[in-house]
């Protein structure tokens, strides 16, 4: 495996991502040091390429990316993963909001707890929270799965089109359009199986306490 | 946009606050170009009844002179600095004495009727810094970096409404009750609903800012006996739109972020200190900490020394 390690602390925005660009093309493994929470971090990208941020993202980390695997070991600002279409996004720590904005496809994961407005206009893909999520979780989602393990505030599935939410926690309120459904056999497997996959430990009886929540029919 | 940044030390003793919030403002720097401000606490250590003139002096003939004569009929002078600055005008610094604090507005307001000069601030406990340009600039023009104090506030401004210069600069200032201060990043939609009460009391406003809605609406809360806590409680209720206040006086800072969180804050908490900003990065200048806790949507947090 070709590794290659940038160290970003010096370095501005574009520079950064200009590096990243280049270097994924020829590595299989990109490690970037002292991110220093820098906005925009891998931006627009387009390789299959593993990418391991030691230390804090900014806003807007893997933005619009088609296809890389980024794993931040530390937290994430606003809008992390958005618009994302292919590729897995891993924050250890917590995120700030808009976690998984507009997803088309891929998988954002953050491990502690987010902001408000998780996976907002999301089309498609998977979001899953290992903690807490804010206001209005899932507003106007019109596709894909979002999975909170964790406790939701107010609004949750605020004017939801499409799409299914999961919360293994409370459920403080309900969004307009938004209601509880029964969850199924088949939605018990495909939550296993995806969150076995990354990682998350929880017994049988965990899956049968999931609330699912889907648009008014 | 606009940057803020808070930051308080618990154990109550004095250190680099200017130093601390030089360099999460220059974290912020992208957030508000256009100017920037310190409110540093615990760093004047006046005896009662003295208290810190910021004035802003146009470079004319005589302006400083009759600046000063007037000045001597209300006290003596002392410790008094020119510090040269952009644009038209230099900041004049100096220390006064004043039988009370009621009549510290007062000798404001007069000095505000000269010609070509304009009161920044007047202060007891606490430092007011603030100027047009960029925070690294603002910093060493003002040898921010070597003010130490207990605790302070900051802003980076990227002006959404009302003039670009050193007043409009946050920190703004309220002299209903003494040293409180407030830095600010959004929109009060509802300004007038906020600030005719406030009028038909009797508080003066000196300029259409928002922010200077805010911080009178603050210190009127706490002049009714409100705790900090409290106040920040009552502004998520009482102020429309977006926004993330945060607010000093002498004993302690906090935080009030909108009902939709639609305006950024982030915080963090250690056994030493007690820290807030817009974006992480900031807090990141001032701990090592990755406990970074999200502020959310009408949420409030405080922290007080005394």
């Amino acid at each position: 495996m070709k590794e290659y390690v940038i160290d970003a602390k010096e370095m501005a925005e574009k520079e950064l991502n200009r590096s990243i660009k280049e270097q994924s093309s020829s590595h299989d493994k990109l490690i970037i040091e002292n991110p220093e929470s820098k906005h925009n971090i891998c931006a627009g990208l387009s390789e299959d390429v593993d990418i391991e941020i030691n230390g804090s993202a900014g806003y807007f980390v893997g933005t619009m990316v088609n296809g890389p695997k980024i794993h931040i070991n530390g937290n994430a600002g606003w809008f992390a993963g958005d618009n994302m279409t292919k590729g897995e996004l891993i924050i250890e720590g917590t995120a700030g909001d808009g976690a998984g904005q507009g997803i088309y496809g891929g998988t954002v994961i953050v491990k502690g707890n987010t902001g408000s407005r998780t996976g907002e206009i999301m089309k498609g893909g998977t979001i899953i929270i290992g903690g807490n999520s804010g206001f209005m979780t899932g507003l106007l989602m019109m596709g894909g799965k979002l999975i909170i393990l964790g406790d939701v505030t107010d609004d949750v599935g605020e004017s939801i089109m499409r799409g299914s939410i999961f919360v293994l926690g409370d459920v403080k309120s309900l969004g307009k359009n938004a209601t509880m459904d029964q969850i199924t056999s088949e939605d018990q497997k495909e939550l296993k199986e995806v969150l076995t996959k990354y990682g998350f430990e929880l017994s049988d009886e965990d899956y049968t306490n999931f609330k699912k929540i889907v648009n008014i029919q | 946009m606009c940057g803020i940044a808070g930051v308080i030390y618990k154990d109550k003793k004095a250190h680099p606050v200017g130093e601390a919030l030089t360099s999460m403002l220059e974290s912020l720097q992208h957030r508000g170009p256009d100017s920037a401000g310190y409110a540093i606490y615990g760093s004047l250590n006046f005896p009662d009844n003295y208290y810190q003139l910021n004035v802003e002096v146009k470079r004319k003939r005589g302006a400083l002179d009759n600046l000063k004569s007037l000045l001597n009929q209300f006290s003596p002078i002392f410790e008094e600095q020119l510090i040269k600055s952009v644009g038209d005008s230099d900041v004049y610094k100096c220390k006064i004495t004043l039988d009370e604090y009621s009549l510290l507005k007062p000798c404001i307001r007069e000095i505000d009727e000269l010609e070509n000069v304009r009161v920044i601030n007047g202060s007891h406990s606490f430092e007011m810094i603030k100027d047009t340009g960029k925070v690294k600039d603002i910093a060493e023009r003002f040898d921010v970096q070597n003010r130490m104090g207990t605790h302070g506030i900051g802003h980076t401004r990227f002006a959404t409404e009302s003039g670009v210069d050193r007043y409009h600069a946050h920190p703004y200032q309220s002299y209903i009750i003494p040293d409180i201060t407030v830095v600010h990043n959004g929109q009060i939609t509802n300004y007038w609903k906020i600030r005719d009460p406030l009028e038909r009391k009797g508080h003066t406003f000196e300029s259409f800012n928002d922010t200077e809605c805010i911080v009178h609406y603050m210190a009127d809360k706490l002049n009714q006996g409100y705790k900090l806590e409290e106040a920040l409680d009552q502004a998520v209720i009482d102020l429309d739109g977006p926004f993330s206040i945060l607010v000093g006086t002498p004993n302690g800072i906090g935080i009030a972020k909108d009902k939709l969180g639609l305006r950024p804050g982030v915080m963090v908490e250690t056994d030493d200190i007690f820290a807030i900003a817009s974006e992480e990065m900031a807090l990141h200048d001032v701990t090592d900490s990755n406990q970074i806790e999200q502020i959310y949507p009408g949420e409030t947090r405080a922290y007080t020394i005394r």
